[in-house]
């Protein structure tokens, strides 16, 4: 069942287009990660998903319903740019947000006490905001996020400004709510948290769709790249697009970087030379990170962005 | 709705838990508590004690020792009959010279005065017909104290009385009271006419008007004397004074006076609703900053819309305004009983305007709608503006736009004033509900307050539909502070 869906949505301002004609589907449970570089339209979308700003064009559909505040109650959000108001203590705020999302009074607190708890911060539960150390902050903000235990949990560039203790953590949140069945979709530009979380992923380019899918279908997007030491180059085999010579032969064996053409397997490659006798002593497949697919997909430029 | 209301209680709270808050609460009180006992302390209106040294012989110290007498017996027959009139209390004695108001007591009517009992006999009059709320008259405070003179000071030559007085004028000893002035008149006064006045400071105007009058007196009378008129022609001479008729509005009556009670109560009003507002409205706009600046704004738009985040802010404002009204008129309140009563008779003419539920329906509509139309200027500015500094280039016209003609406008209802420039100031909506506030005491027709509040209503109605479109496409906008150009176009941007 579709959590968040995207029809051919369009947003315009003025003569710039942030988002041209993106379409895709959450399903529920998943972790979906939505990336690109800066100015992908990563935040635009997302902020049309939470009803802040409007599509020009196209349909949004959130949890079976146009996006509005009535989502609320069952969405959390961690935006991008954060801050807190800091006159408010560390509880207040979070059962202010409670409150704003259908919580009563009573049920925001609790549920905001038990998170400062987990989060270590019980003893800081009156203190305001401006007294608060960086980190502490940071989780503060996150338990406004995930105080309604949200069936949706949206996260915009979440682990942006993260000092490493506190990535750890929101790493860990992620995974707990996701096992707690809800939906969690956050965009990022690090590629590093994207392959470790995301169960499906969603490459964006100057608000154009480039890639939708799993991690797997993603690297299957580039050519397979080998390592291979032979006594001859590679170049004339069957399927190969490229071969770059790696260090100096070593007794007439030469490593080679094999790059294969769009569409041929290494076991298809490594099934001709054991057929036509082509003596190998490695023969390693290099997995290509999400980063590389990235940049394959996305551009060199963008990705350095 | 609830997402209003919780955004106008979190505004609330913020705004009442600054210090700054509560600083303006109580400074209003305070300085209108502080001002009238600094005042009294400023005036220095102590009585001033004064000495004389009479060698002449001719009871000139009696002749000023009777002449202070009389001037403060005067005064307080004068005060006492401005009571009796306030209170309407004449039924205590009608023939008592306490029960005219009308005339300027001559000293056969101090004398006469003084020849039935006094204050003394006059209060027990009265005490037995005024009613128990009426407050106890409060006699005025004697100008002078004539203190003895010592009589090793009366036996020091005259030439050796700077050194002697010095002990007296300048005491060495904090516990012992300085004397304020000292006259001498020398023995030769009647040839010379020449008498001397030591003074710890600059003498007072009125002792010394009191003494020449004394004096002069005296110096004519034995003038006249030593040319040959009998003892009492010679003094009638003297003291022959005509008698004077005065003609007095009754305390809070004449029409200047009259006006200006009048118009306490609805200048008083527009003051406090503009007070309020200004405090209010910066406070408002200084939250409103701190979220754009804070990058807050997201988070709490993905919970609330931009117009329940704006009326909320609204809201809480207004609900921040009212408390401050609230709490200076109880204090106000309580200013009052506690002076029994005194302040609200005296305002009792303030209070007549203001009787009708007409008019206390258009005081109210006139704050809340005059509280919004004005508040949601302050919105949109903050949420124009990523810093205080930033805010301020907004602030600062738009408060002269909002304050000078009503400063000019107040200064004219009470210089008694009905000019067009207050008819102007009337029409323009955004002055309004001050100058209809204002206009209350001294009467502006029925037909005017609900012109000009329709007038005002359409105004708000249009304002919140332009400014609140400001306000939406402001809050995530990024980039150069906007100039007028770009705030018109976002008014015209659809919501």
């Amino acid at each position: 069942m579709g959590v968040l869906s995207l029809d051919h949505v369009t947003k315009r301002f003025g003569k710039v287009v942030a988002v041209d004609d993106l379409s895709f589907d959450v399903a529920e449970g998943e972790v979906f990660g939505f990336l690109g570089g800066n100015g992908a339209g990563k935040t635009t979308s997302l902020r049309m998903v939470l009803d802040i700003i409007r599509p020009t064009s196209g349909r949004i559909e959130v949890l079976g319903r146009p996006p509005g505040r009535e989502n609320a109650p069952a969405i959390g959000f961690l935006p991008e740019e954060r801050g807190l108001y800091r006159q408010m203590t560390a509880i207040d705020t979070i059962t202010y947000f409670g409150r704003l999302k259908g919580m009563t009074a009573s049920d925001a607190r609790k549920e905001g006490e038990a998170l400062l708890d987990r989060f270590g911060l019980a003893a800081n539960s009156g203190t305001t905001v401006d007294k608060l150390s960086k980190g502490m902050a940071q989780k503060v903000q996150l338990a406004t996020a995930i105080v309604n235990r949200p069936r949706l949990l949206i996260l915009d560039e979440p682990f942006s400004g993260l000092d490493p203790v506190n990535q750890g953590l929101l790493e860990e949140e992620i995974r707990r709510v996701s096992v707690a069945g809800a939906t969690v979709v956050f965009s990022t530009h690090v590629m590093q948290h994207a392959e470790r979380l995301c169960q499906k992923l969603l490459l964006l380019a100057r608000g154009r769709k480039k890639f939708e899918g799993t991690l797997e279908q993603a690297r299957e997007e580039l050519p397979a790249r080998l390592s291979v030491v032979a006594r001859s180059s590679p170049m004339s085999l069957k399927g190969v697009e490229s071969a770059e010579p790696r260090g100096s032969a070593d007794d007439g064996w030469q490593e080679w970087d094999v790059r294969l053409a769009p569409g041929v397997r290494p076991a298809d490659l490594l099934e001709h030379c054991t057929a036509t006798g082509v003596p190998l002593r490695r023969f390693e497949e290099r997995q290509a990170s999400l980063h590389d697919v990235f940049v394959e997909l996305v551009g060199r430029a963008e990705a350095q962005q | 709705m609830t997402n209003i209301l919780l955004v106008a209680a979190r505004e609330f709270r913020q705004i009442t838990a600054m210090r700054s808050f509560w600083f303006t609460l109580l400074i209003l009180p305070l300085a209108l508590a502080i001002g009238p006992l600094s005042a009294k302390f400023l005036n220095d209106d102590d009585t001033d004690r004064v000495m004389i040294v009479d060698h002449s012989g001719a009871g000139e110290a009696h002749s000023i020792e009777q002449r202070l007498s009389l001037d403060y017996e005067r005064d307080l027959l004068s005060e006492l009959s401005r009571h009796v009139q306030r209170y309407h209390l004449e039924r205590a004695d009608p023939a008592a010279l306490w029960a005219q108001h009308d005339r300027w007591y001559s000293p056969a009517d101090v004398a006469s005065f003084r020849a039935a009992g006094g204050l003394d006999a006059a209060l027990a009059k009265i005490k037995r017909v005024a009613p128990p709320d009426i407050p106890d008259f409060d006699p005025p405070e004697r100008d002078f104290d004539l203190v003895a003179t010592p009589a090793a000071l009366v036996s020091v030559p005259e030439g050796q009385l700077d050194s002697a007085l010095k002990p007296y004028l300048s005491p060495a000893s904090k516990d012992r009271k300085p004397i304020d002035e000292v006259l001498l008149v020398p023995a030769d006064f009647a040839s010379t006419g020449a008498a001397r006045l030591w003074a710890r400071g600059q003498p007072d105007s009125t002792f010394v008007a009191t003494l020449q009058d004394v004096l002069t007196r005296d110096l004519r009378t034995g003038f006249l004397k030593a040319h040959g008129l009998s003892p009492d022609a010679a003094e009638q001479a003297s003291t022959i004074a005509p008698t004077l008729a005065i003609s007095v509005p009754p305390p809070g009556g004449g029409a200047r006076e009259s006006m200006l009670v009048r118009s306490i109560l609805p200048l008083a009003a527009a003051y406090l609703l503009m007070m309020s507002l200004i405090l209010s409205g910066s406070w408002m706009l200084q939250g409103t900053v701190e979220e754009r600046s804070n990058k807050l704004l997201e988070t709490v738009l993905a919970c609330v819309s931009p117009n329940e985040l704006m009326y909320g802010k609204l809201l809480g404002t207004v609900a921040v305004g009212l408390s401050m009204v609230v709490a200076w008129v109880a204090c106000g309140a309580i200013a009052g009983y506690a002076t029994h009563g005194a302040i609200a008779d005296m305002i009792r003419p303030a209070i007549a305007p203001l009787t009708s539920p007409v008019t206390i329906a258009a005081l109210i509509y006139l704050f809340i709608v005059g509280y919004v139309a004005i508040s949601v200027i302050f919105l949109a500015i903050g949420s124009m503006s990523d810093s205080m500094r930033e805010a301020q280039g907004y602030l600062m016209p738009v408060m002269f736009l909002i304050l000078i003609p009503i400063t000019l406008l107040m200064q004219a209802i009470v210089g008694g004033s009905q000019s067009v420039a207050i008819e102007v100031i009337t029409w323009v909506p955004i002055w309004t509900p001050f100058a209809v506030l204002a206009r209350l005491g001294i009467g502006i027709p029925t037909w005017e307050v609900l012109a000009t509040g329709l007038l005002l209503a359409i105004f708000t109605i249009v304002e919140l539909i332009l400014l609140g479109r400001v306000f939406r496409s402001s809050l995530l906008a990024q980039g150069q502070r906007p100039n007028l150009r770009e705030v018109v176009a976002r008014m015209r941007a659809a919501g």
